[in-house]
């Protein structure tokens, strides 16, 4: 049996601008550090050899809800049971990405954010003259002449 | 009863076994998925049961190839009781050390302890005990495995991915250029997690953050824009915070905060009639001209010499302004006004009154 092998563009290139991102903020939170661990290692190394400049990798402080109910169905005040529920977080800051690098990027640690983890992302773009937001144009003109 | 089903069980693996040997040897492919279609003359359910299992990969064993095609394997034969038992252990004594791991678990998927040749204990050990081994443990199955995504791995799906990205622009290598060119910063929020809906309600927040000193204002319009802006506005990094969220979608919000940016920048270089009306008490910092102290050290100054008729006080005062010590006096009068009360401050106040009283 003879393979036969298509070639397609799979890389296609337009002339927007890209988008340029000062920072790049990843949380990830979730109930088990080890796991927090391992996606934290998978995350610096992704970054690392996609040549992206890792600003911070820090651990905030957990957070534990507690509550206390009632052991049992009726009655029998006195006796309670308590339970816990820890969140741990990770944070992950890359700093100056351009806008295709971090989609990438975010959408491979996104494929790969294990069962039970949730993850906030928080951008900071660049406004550019040649936006093509109607608002971002109309705030140019307030800057010093010499910033732009 | 249940030693008869076991027997049957038996000759069925055997015979199926034969079969997937023959069809593995005959043909090429590895794929055995249209084995389950075959009809066999022995107990249904047992036999589509045991396909599922043994066709789950190609074991890429050499076999005889037997004269009958689909005949009853022989009694006593030794070669293919050896193969058997070859397939019914666990894969993890057939792997080299020295194997492709991301073929083994190319994706994620539950940790499967006849595929994983490691020595993994998990799980709360019993009374005098170690922690229960990794075959049936449960613990290995709920918690999720990273065994698709070792170094290696992580390495050849980085290559694959490096022609996506692109490179930042090397005219903006430091914060200080990014900061000149692009004052302006818009903070964005998304969120991913697992939820009956895909929608965060904090996802539309948008903050913009500019510095004042990179804005076009003269003194009025600075001091306006902080007085407008009132809680939004830190003295200390001088920037100016729009949190925007009173609008559903995220584009909906970043406009509004554009919008009110423009609003604050017009209004703060508009003078409208009533400004005129502000008195010492609405001024946000110490001004010395025309102010008690001024009047007190002009007044204390005349009196040490006292004018003489051919001067005239106009003259007079501007000339005692003008003197070095005066100006000396007010500068460390308004910073002490105005930064407060400091080691320096005070000294420096100290140095300018004894200069002027020549003590």
């Amino acid at each position: 049996m003879c393979w036969i092998i298509f070639f397609f563009k799979l890389i296609t290139v337009i002339e927007e601008p890209d988008t340029l991102f000062q920072t790049l903020t990843v949380l990830v939170k979730g109930h088990d550090k080890a796991v927090l661990d391992s996606y934290e290692f998978l995350a610096s190394m992704a970054a690392k050899e996609l040549g992206l400049t890792l600003a911070k990798v820090s651990e905030p402080p957990k957070n534990i809800e507690r509550l206390t109910l009632l052991k049992s169905v009726h009655i029998f005040k006195k006796h309670r049971v308590q339970y816990e529920m820890r969140t741990h977080f990770r944070c992950i800051e890359i700093s100056k990405v351009t806008g295709s690098t971090a989609q990438v990027y975010l959408e491979y640690i996104q494929r790969n954010l294990p069962e039970g983890m949730a993850m906030e992302v928080t951008k900071t773009p660049f406004i550019y003259m040649r936006s093509f937001s109607n608002s971002d144009v109309s705030v140019f003109h307030m800057l010093k002449p010499d910033s732009v | 009863m249940i030693w008869r089903s076991v027997d049957l069980r038996r000759t069925a693996l055997r015979t199926l076994l034969q079969l997937q040997l023959n069809m593995a040897a005959s043909t090429f492919c590895p794929v055995l998925l249209p084995l389950s279609r075959i009809n066999c003359k022995l107990n249904g359910i047992y036999t589509l049961i045991l396909l599922n299992k043994t066709a789950a990969y190609s074991t890429g064993l050499s076999v005889k190839k037997t004269g009958a095609k689909t005949g009853l394997p022989q009694r006593g034969g030794k070669e293919l009781r050896r193969q058997i038992k070859q397939v019914l252990q666990p894969r993890t004594e057939r792997m080299a050390v020295d194997q492709d791991w991301t073929a083994v678990y190319p994706t994620a998927a539950s940790f499967k302890a006849d595929a994983v040749p490691l020595p993994v204990r998990m799980g709360y050990p019993v009374k005098k005990g170690v922690p229960p081994s990794k075959k049936g443990n449960l613990e290995l199955l709920k918690i999720p495995n990273f065994l698709h995504l070792t170094p290696n791995a992580i390495k050849k799906q980085c290559e694959a991915l490096k022609p996506f990205c692109t490179e930042w622009p090397a005219a903006l290598d430091s914060d200080e250029k990014c900061e000149k060119h692009f004052p302006i910063q818009v903070q964005k929020k998304d969120y991913v997690f697992a939820g009956p809906s895909l929608r965060h309600p904090d996802a539309r927040i948008v903050t913009l953050t500019v510095k004042l000193s990179s804005l076009n204002l003269d003194d009025h319009a600075r001091k306006k824009m902080i007085k407008l802006s009132g809680e939004r506005y830190n003295k200390d990094t001088d920037t100016l915070t729009i949190t925007a969220d009173s609008c559903p979608l995220k584009q909906q919000n970043h406009d509004y905060a554009m919008y009110m940016l423009t609003v604050l920048y017009h209004e703060s270089w508009k003078i409208e009639a009533w400004e005129k009306e502000k008195t010492r008490a609405d001024m946000e910092e110490y001004v010395w001209e025309d102010s008690p102290s001024q009047k007190n050290i002009l007044e204390t100054l005349l009196r040490i010499r006292p004018l003489s008729e051919q001067q005239e006080e106009g003259e007079v005062r501007e000339e005692l302004l003008g003197r070095e010590e005066v100006q000396e006096y007010k500068d460390s009068v308004t910073k002490l006004k105005n930064e407060g009360e400091t080691e320096g401050n005070m000294q420096q106040y100290k140095e300018a009154v004894k200069k002027l009283l020549s003590i």
